[in-house]
Formats: structure tokens, C-alpha cells, sequence
């Protein structure tokens, strides 16, 4: 029973909070009702949580990681370096050695060994693999993580839409063309509140505040530019609505038991996989955790190992967590960089980069565990079975959320742009 | 890859340029008359779009267009003495005066400077190319201080070669890391205002352009290429012409372009020649970089060729007005349509007869009674184009400097220990990362996000915008013992004008409702500085 386990762990934690959170879960007529039964409660409260919006986490692996080392291993061969092969939970399964967690996540994982595209810069490959598209000057495309705020929103939820957790720097992957409302909301650290989201003065001051705004911009509006107040008030009642809501609550992993947070593990990426799954549970659509440094040109044999033991522990934990909490089946986890690295070793023992042939992990949102689809030939050079390109893969995701990759958006030059221009999903991926 | 030696620096183009410019300065005709020019623009307008006269909202008064033209034409507030003294003078001319004043200040090239910044690094996809952005924006601000002609600038852009750090015309190469077909998608949506490239993998489906016009494009720049070098002051790189075959980056770089062949992606695809959509002028195949280059820039800023005079006077008075002949400013040609193209070409025509002269043009667009309308609410179903003032929302650039001022702050700079890092401009960045927009987007496409409202609800600048003590509202306060003088004084500062009656009504009634004047004010000043009104040019 998928929802059994979330009931569980709302109601040993203090219920008064969450329990007005389910409330707002529930359909108007149910609270229009007054008087609820605890059983019609719960059956409703399931049917909730299936009629919701599918939702999505990018663990996104800056730099473009080693195959070799996580899900493709190739013992024995020169190219698979010293990395060993290690058996799943999964039967016939192996991964690299440095994923021991994972490998008892298996039968929740499926992964695709055979993804393949032509671009190997990190800037046009991180567009590529974030957008569908390969970037222009022109055209502004939106990523995943736009698309799905857009696509499938969640009016109960007070939080942005698109959460990006760990970015240092300047987005190159945000909204493009659908616009702000759609764009990243950074979080650069995980546990930290977002920049500038406490009040300076008490919140009934604050809220003084802003009717005076309101009475103060009557006659600019009234007068020139009606449009434009009521576009800044709505943004500033949203944002009013977001920070004095108990939905930012979600920002703060103190409010975690030890125990959930000793099951994610130490460091950053740990603590955006724990933010990712509150954000979650709190509705919001779409949540990326950035992990930078797998760009392994030298020394990948340590280093790629290190990068390994801070996304073991905290990705399998994360499936399972979701998983025991029923959020799972609506959930689409992706694990992916953008693009793979380099069979041969270079002389500074490193590997560089290689989108011929990588590797893609998946979860949730109906993929069957315990899958693992195409294979790369015996040097990991090319993909040898069922290869999956960049807009077979995203028809993969949209599948997966439920949303129309063929829906087309016009662009501000009036050019209609699909959501994924051509390509199959991997059918064999679905239970 | 390694960085290598750094070659002699190519300083000749540049000289030649400036040389070729001071033997053509006692040639030059008398230039239109910006007065009769805008004059002969609003005639022209209100032949074109009928209702134009009648439902005009006539001109804003002498505070409104104080505010405007100082923030449009310089990037900053005036004083509240600005103001005043503006609003006091009885003389005639005063307008236009008051724009050539600002004409001269170093402000406006370095206004102006950071608008081309933006105009072109917001269509860059790599980080690394950012690091070109403030030497461009330094050359452009020179520059346009010293009112060099817009063709002249524009063969700069085209032809630089050298380090990106050093010789600022190089950004727009750089902006693309010299890949020859994003540069010329580029090249000719900023200079001449057409969107070629949507003919990069098919034929355009409502376009004239054809593939192969794209690619014929393209084969001005194979040889306009990016390569990391060396300097004093640490890794750069450099924009140089490529006239032997190497390999960069990794790969090996041809010298000469062809384009794709879309049924064999492997296979090397067809050799295109260099040659000009709009005037069929061609190179033949072996020319240097330099030849090619030259003779584009040559091509496109030619008098004889109308869209390069229209590309920027389009973008120049949809940056002033508000409200482009095309929108977005980016997307004309020949097979869009214009609201009011005879304007447009008049003005284009003037532009051109002045010689391609940007202060001229900034001088003439401000003195149409189009950009001294006042902004007037209006019905969607009476819009008439440029019968009422567009407010803009303020550049990043703009807003930063505005907060500046009204809050009499300076910016921190960031520290860090890297070399060549200058910390007012990564402040000046955070910021952008913050409230940025790509210039070239129209008007009606920019919003606020969540981000900036949290920002001026929350940041620390509103501790500037507490009483404490040296902080402006304090000597405001203390120099204002009356509260409606304050109230006063107050809106002159944040949004350059008085309160209307009713605005210090409520003000005042909040101030005795909260009962503590010290906080009052404090809350009064952070709505200003929150309003919608304080982020637009109105």
C-alpha cells in the first residue's frame, strides 16, 4: 500500500500542521462538508495524491560523469580501469563498485547505458540536456524544469515552482521564452533559508507595509499604468504569500528526525536530496540538485570515487524515502550530466568527455524497476543495442510526467516550438 | 588545452579607421536639424495612423520628462536640485538643452555602453564568453563619448582582432566563441534587425531567406576564430584570423565554411562562398579573414543599404519610447510588418544623411512630441501606437544606480583574491543576475520575479532605508521637522516628482496612525522604493 507509510510518518510528527496541509489537498466540497470521517479522510486523501500533478527531481551531475565508474562498469577490460563490478539487488545487474547503496536500490532504479549525442562542450551540452534543444542565440528554449512548472502546476502550493538547489553562478538553463514566472528559484545551499526570503520587521508590519503600497499606488494606477500596478501587486502578493507562509518551512531540514537525516548522509548534495524530497511533499513540481565536479580530465580514479560516495547514500535514500512515502509512483527521479566521459584514460590518468555513449538513471513515475536498457560494445566506445537520443530521452521524461511532448509553444517571434522535437520514448522502460 | 604565446597585437585597422574618419570630417554636409527632423517625424506619424491625433495624451510636464531623459539618455535620477532648477527655467529650449547636457556627460556613454553589453552577452551561451562583457561595454561607452558614427563602430565590432580583455570590439565574436554560425545569426539580428537564421536548417517557412542565404553568411567568418592565450594577466583569450589551417579546442577548424548536408550530418557538407543576402556582393572562396570582414562590414553599413540605418533607429527609439516601428526590435525585414514604416524610414533616411551620427539621433528622437507623451491609462480596443508615453522598466544598470542614489549609498564591491577581479563590477553582476532582462525583449515580455521582490522587500539594503543614524532618511527627518514637507521631500528623492494631494493625504494619515514618526517614515520609504512606480521610466 503506497500511502500507508506517508499517513505514518505525518501523524508521528506534529500533526497540527500537516494535518491543515491535507486539508488543502482535499477538494473544496470536502471541507465545505464540515464533518469527516478519519477513514473517508485517508481513502480521500489517496485518491488526492493519485490525482495529482506528477512531479520531477533532476540530480543534475555537473561536468559530465564517468560511466565507467557508475552505471556502465567494464572490468576486465583496459578501458574499465581498476573500477570493479558489483552485484545488485537486482539479479544479472552490476554496477561500479564506488555504488553499493544503489545497488540495493536497484529494483527501483532503471538505467539506460546506451544514451548517445554529438555534443561535447559543457555549456552546449548542458543546454542540450537540460533543454532538448541544442542552444541558439535566437531561441530561448526552456528547460525540463520550466517545462514542468508550466505543464503541471499545483495551485495549493506556495512555494516557486522550479526550485534549483546548489547553482553557483549564472544560469544558463533557466525558463527561456515561457518567462519568469517559470525561472529557477535558487536555493544556492541546501539548509540554508533562500536569499532574502526573512522579513526584516515583525510580519505585521510587514503586511502594514504593503497596504500602504496598495492605497499609495491608487492613483499611478488609476491615472498611467493600471496595468503594471496590478501585475507588481500580484507578484508581491505572491511573494508576500511565500514567505509568510508554513510551506517555507519546507527550506529547513532541522525539522527532520536525526534518523532521516542520518539516512541521507553527510555533505551538500545529501542535504539538497533531503530539501528536494520536503519540496516534494510540500507540491512543488519540479526540484534540480546540482552536484559539480565531475569534469575528471585528471586523476578520475580518485576523484570520480569521492563524487561517487556523495551521491550514493543520499540518491538511494531519496528513492526509498519517497518511495516508502508513497511519493514515488508520482515521482520521476532523473540522475544524469551532460554528457559521458572518454573509454580511453589519458595519460593524467583522467577521462574526457564522451557523448558517443553514457549512461542515464531513472526512478519513479511508473518506471520499472530493475530495468536496465541497451548496452554500449565491449570498450564502452559506442552504444551496441538500442540507442537512446537526447529527444528520445526527453519524449521519455514527458511520458513519464504525463505532460504532451508534442505541445507546441510560440515563441516570442512567433515560431512554434514543440516540447520535444521528434524522437520515441523507451517504451520498455513502463511496467 | 594550453594557453600560448600571445602574437603582436593588430593595431592597424583601428588607425586606418581613425584616420579615414578625420580626413572625411571637413567633406561632411551640414546635418538635419534635430528640432525639424523630430517635427517633420510627428507629421509624418500622424499621417500614418489615423486616431494618432486625436487620441494623443499629450506632452508630460517639466519633472516628468526631467526623470525620463535623465534616466534614458544617462542612466541616472536627477537631483531634487536638478528638478528644480529644470522646472524653474522659463526658457524655451529648455529640453532640448537639457538632453544635449546630458549627451555630454561621460554618463551616457557608459549607459549606453552597458545597453550593447547586454545586447549582445545575454545571447551568449557560455560562461566563459562573459569575460569579454566589460571591455566591450568600455569600448562601446568610449566610443559613443566621443560620438564616433555608428558605421564606424559597427566595422570595429566586425573586424576586431585580439585579446578579449584588451581590445573590448572583440566581444561579439567572442560572445559566440568565434563559431561562424551563431556569429552571423548575430551579426544580423543586431545590425540589420533580420532573423536569418531561423534558415539555418530549413528554408524559412514565411521568410524569403533560403538556406543557403544563411550559410552564405556564415562564410564571412571561418576564419574569425577564439583561441585561450596567455597574458601579464593571466589566462584570456583572443579573437585572431585564422588564415592557416589548426586545430582548436580540440578539433580541427576549417577555413572555409560549408553547410550541413541534412540527410548525411557526417558527411563534410557543401562549400559556401562569402556572399551578402541582402545585395548578392560575394568573395570568392580563399579570401584572408580580414578580406572577408572588411568587405561585410563595408556591405552592410553602406548607405546604399536601408536596413542597417533601420535596425538601430528602430532599436534606438523602441529603447526610448518604449514601443517599437517592429517588435520585437530584433525581427524586421522585408517580410514583417511595421507599425508606421514611413516614420520609420524618414527618420532612418535623416539618420543616414547625419551621417550615421548617435548623438543626433538620441538629440532628434527626444525632442518628438512621440517621446515627450505623457503615460496615460487607455482602453486595449482605442491603442493607438505612440499616442501616450510607454513606461520601460528600468535596466538593472539603471535601477542599481537609482537605489544608489536615493539611498545615498555606495556599492560594496565583492571581495575575492582572484587576480583582475573587480569587485564593484561582480557586485554590479550579482545584482544583474538578479533584476537583468535581454534588452531586445519587448516591453510587454518583461516582469517582475519573485527573486527581485524579495530582494527590495528584504535585502540589506533595506537596512539603508532605515532611520538609523547617517542614513539619508535620518538627515532627512532632521532637516524636515514638518512631516508634510518630509512626506515632500521624500517623493522627490525616490520617484523625482511631488506627491499628488490625495498620495500626501494617506501618507499623512498613515504617519499619525502609526503614531511613531521615526518608523513611519521608514515604512513610507520602503514602499517608494517597493513601488511599481520606482521601477519604470514613466
Amino acid at each position: 500500500m503506497a500511502w500507508q507509510p506517508v499517513i505514518q510518518a505525518r501523524l508521528t510528527r506534529d500533526g497540527t500542521c500537516h494535518r491543515r496541509q491535507w486539508f488543502r489537498y482535499l477538494g473544496g466540497a470536502a471541507l465545505a462538508g464540515g464533518v469527516l470521517g478519519w477513514s473517508d479522510f485517508l481513502s480521500l486523501h489517496a485518491a488526492e495524491l493519485k490525482k495529482r500533478n506528477r512531479q520531477c527531481i533532476l540530480l543534475w551531475m555537473q561536468g559530465g560523469p564517468s560511466q565507467f565508474e557508475t552505471w556502465d562498469p567494464k572490468p576486465g577490460h583496459r578501458n574499465g580501469g581498476p573500477t570493479e563490478a558489483i552485484s545488485t539487488r537486482v539479479p544479472g545487474v552490476k554496477l561500479a563498485e564506488h555504488l553499493p547503496q544503489l545497488a540495493k536500490q536497484m529494483h527501483r532504479l532503471g538505467v539506460i547505458r546506451s544514451v548517445t549525442s554529438r555534443e561535447g562542450s559543457h555549456p552546449r551540452a548542458t543546454s542540450l540536456m537540460h533543454t532538448g534543444y541544442l542552444p541558439t542565440p535566437t531561441v530561448k528554449y526552456p528547460s525540463l524544469g520550466a517545462v514542468v512548472a508550466e505543464q503541471l502546476p499545483n495551485p495549493q502550493c506556495e512555494l516557486p515552482p522550479f526550485v534549483q538547489v546548489g547553482r553557483s553562478g549564472p544560469n544558463i538553463t533557466g525558463s527561456g521564452f515561457l518567462g519568469v514566472d517559470y525561472s529557477p528559484f535558487s536555493v544556492p545551499q541546501a539548509g540554508q533559508m533562500p536569499e532574502n526570503a526573512r522579513i526584516t520587521t515583525s510580519a505585521a508590519r510587514f503586511r502594514r507595509r504593503l497596504e500602504l503600497m496598495d492605497q499609495l499606488e491608487e492613483d499611478f494606477a488609476r491615472e498611467e499604468a493600471r496595468q503594471l500596478v496590478q501585475a507588481h501587486r500580484k507578484l508581491y502578493r505572491k511573494t508576500a504569500r511565500m514567505i509568510l507562509s508554513e510551506q517555507m518551512r519546507a527550506f529547513d531540514l532541522s525539522q527532520e528526525p536525526q534518523s532521516v537525516q542520518q539516512a541521507y548522509g553527510q555533505g551538500q548534495f545529501a542535504r539538497g536530496c533531503l530539501l528536494a524530497r520536503r519540496l516534494i511533499e510540500h507540491g512543488v513540481p519540479f526540484v534540480e540538485v546540482i552536484l559539480n565536479g565531475w569534469d575528471t580530465h585528471a586523476d578520475n580514479f580518485s576523484r570520480t570515487p569521492q563524487l561517487c560516495r556523495q551521491i550514493d547514500r543520499p540518491f538511494a535514500a531519496l528513492v526509498e524515502d519517497l518511495d516508502q512515502r508513497g511519493l514515488l509512483e508520482n515521482t520521476l527521479v532523473i540522475w544524469m550530466g551532460e554528457f559521458g566521459r572518454t573509454p580511453r584514460i589519458n595519460p593524467r590518468s583522467g577521462r574526457d568527455h564522451w557523448p558517443r555513449a553514457f549512461s542515464v538513471a531513472l526512478a519513479g513515475a511508473g518506471i520499472r524497476g530493475g530495468t536496465v536498457i541497451g548496452s554500449t560494445d565491449a570498450g564502452g566506445f559506442a552504444v551496441e543495442d538500442r540507442p537512446v537520443g537526447v529527444a528520445d530521452l526527453f519524449r521519455t521524461f514527458c511520458k513519464a510526467l504525463r505532460i504532451d511532448a508534442d505541445h507546441e509553444y510560440m515563441t516570442p517571434i512567433g515560431r512554434p516550438i514543440k516540447i520535444v522535437d521528434g524522437g520515441e520514448a523507451v517504451e520498455e522502460l513502463f511496467a | 588545452m594550453q594557453p600560448r604565446s600571445i602574437p603582436q597585437m593588430t593595431g592597424t585597422v583601428l588607425a586606418l579607421a581613425l584616420l579615414a574618419g578625420g580626413l572625411q570630417q571637413p567633406l561632411r554636409a551640414a546635418k538635419p536639424d534635430p528640432a525639424q527632423v523630430a517635427q517633420a517625424v510627428d507629421q509624418q506619424l500622424a499621417q500614418e495612423l489615423p486616431q494618432y491625433a486625436a487620441s494623443r495624451a499629450g506632452r508630460c510636464d517639466d519633472v516628468t520628462f526631467c526623470r525620463r531623459v535623465s534616466l534614458d539618455v544617462a542612466g541616472q535620477l536627477p537631483t531634487v536640485e536638478q528638478l528644480g532648477l529644470f522646472a524653474l527655467d522659463p526658457g524655451s529650449h529648455k529640453r532640448q538643452e537639457l538632453v544635449r547636457q546630458l549627451l555630454a556627460t561621460p554618463e551616457y556613454g557608459r549607459r549606453w555602453g552597458r545597453y550593447w553589453r547586454d545586447v549582445i552577452f545575454y545571447r551568449s551561451n557560455d560562461v566563459r564568453a562573459l569575460r569579454a562583457a566589460a571591455a566591450l561595454e568600455d569600448f562601446m561607452a568610449d566610443r559613443l563619448n566621443r560620438n564616433q558614427p555608428w558605421d564606424r563602430i559597427v566595422t570595429e565590432i566586425l573586424t576586431a582582432t585580439g585579446v578579449i580583455h584588451l581590445e573590448g570590439a572583440t566581444g561579439l565574436v567572442m560572445a559566440q566563441l568565434g563559431e561562424p554560425e551563431p556569429v552571423a545569426a548575430e551579426v544580423s539580428r543586431i545590425f540589420l534587425g533580420i532573423q536569418i537564421q531561423c534558415a539555418q536548417c530549413h528554408d524559412h517557412p514565411t521568410d524569403r531567406w533560403k538556406r543557403e542565404q544563411f550559410h552564405h553568411l556564415a562564410a564571412f567568418f571561418p576564419r574569425a576564430r577564439v583561441r585561450p592565450v596567455a597574458t601579464a594577466g593571466g589566462r584570456s583569450f583572443m579573437v585572431f584570423s585564422m588564415d592557416q589551417p589548426r586545430r582548436l579546442r580540440g578539433r580541427r577548424v576549417r577555413l572555409e565554411h560549408f553547410m550541413p548536408d541534412l540527410d548525411n550530418p557526417q558527411a563534410r557538407g557543401k562549400l559556401m562562398q562569402p556572399k551578402f543576402f541582402l545585395t548578392g556582393q560575394s568573395l570568392p572562396v580563399g579570401a584572408t579573414d580580414q578580406e572577408r570582414r572588411q568587405a561585410l562590414a563595408r556591405w552592410i553599413t553602406s548607405k546604399q543599404n536601408p536596413w542597417f540605418a533601420k535596425a538601430l533607429v528602430n532599436r534606438m527609439w523602441h529603447e526610448l519610447v518604449g514601443r517599437g516601428f517592429y517588435e520585437p526590435v530584433d525581427d524586421m525585414g522585408p517580410d514583417r510588418e511595421a507599425v508606421a514604416p514611413k516614420t520609420l524610414e524618414l527618420l532612418a533616411q535623416a539618420f543616414i544623411d547625419a551621417d550615421y551620427d548617435l548623438k543626433w539621433l538620441v538629440e532628434t528622437i527626444c525632442l518628438t512630441e512621440a517621446y515627450q507623451q505623457a503615460v496615460r491609462n487607455a482602453p486595449p480596443e482605442q491603442e493607438v501606437p505612440f499616442a501616450r508615453g510607454c513606461p520601460t522598466r528600468l535596466r538593472s544598470d539603471e535601477l542599481l544606480t537609482s537605489l544608489l542614489q536615493v539611498l545615498q549609498v555606495d556599492l560594496q564591491p565583492i571581495r575575492s583574491r582572484g587576480r583582475r577581479f573587480n569587485g564593484l563590477a561582480a557586485a554590479r553582476r550579482r545584482f544583474q543576475l538578479i533584476f537583468g532582462f535581454d534588452p531586445s525583449t519587448s516591453q510587454e515580455e518583461i516582469e517582475g520575479s519573485i527573486p527581485q521582490a524579495l530582494f527590495l522587500m528584504n535585502s540589506s539594503i533595506t537596512r539603508a532605508m532605515t532611520a538609523r543614524s547617517g542614513s539619508m532618511l535620518e538627515r532627512l527627518l532632521r532637516e524636515y521637522p514638518d512631516d508634510a514637507q518630509a512626506v515632500e521631500e521624500l517623493y522627490l528623492r525616490c520617484l523625482a516628482r511631488r506627491p499628488r494631494e490625495s498620495e500626501k493625504r494617506k501618507a499623512l494619515a498613515y504617519i499619525r496612525r502609526v503614531g511613531n514618526r521615526t518608523e513611519a517614515f521608514e515604512d513610507l520609504l520602503w514602499v517608494l522604493i517597493n513601488s511599481t512606480e520606482f521601477l519604470y521610466r514613466r
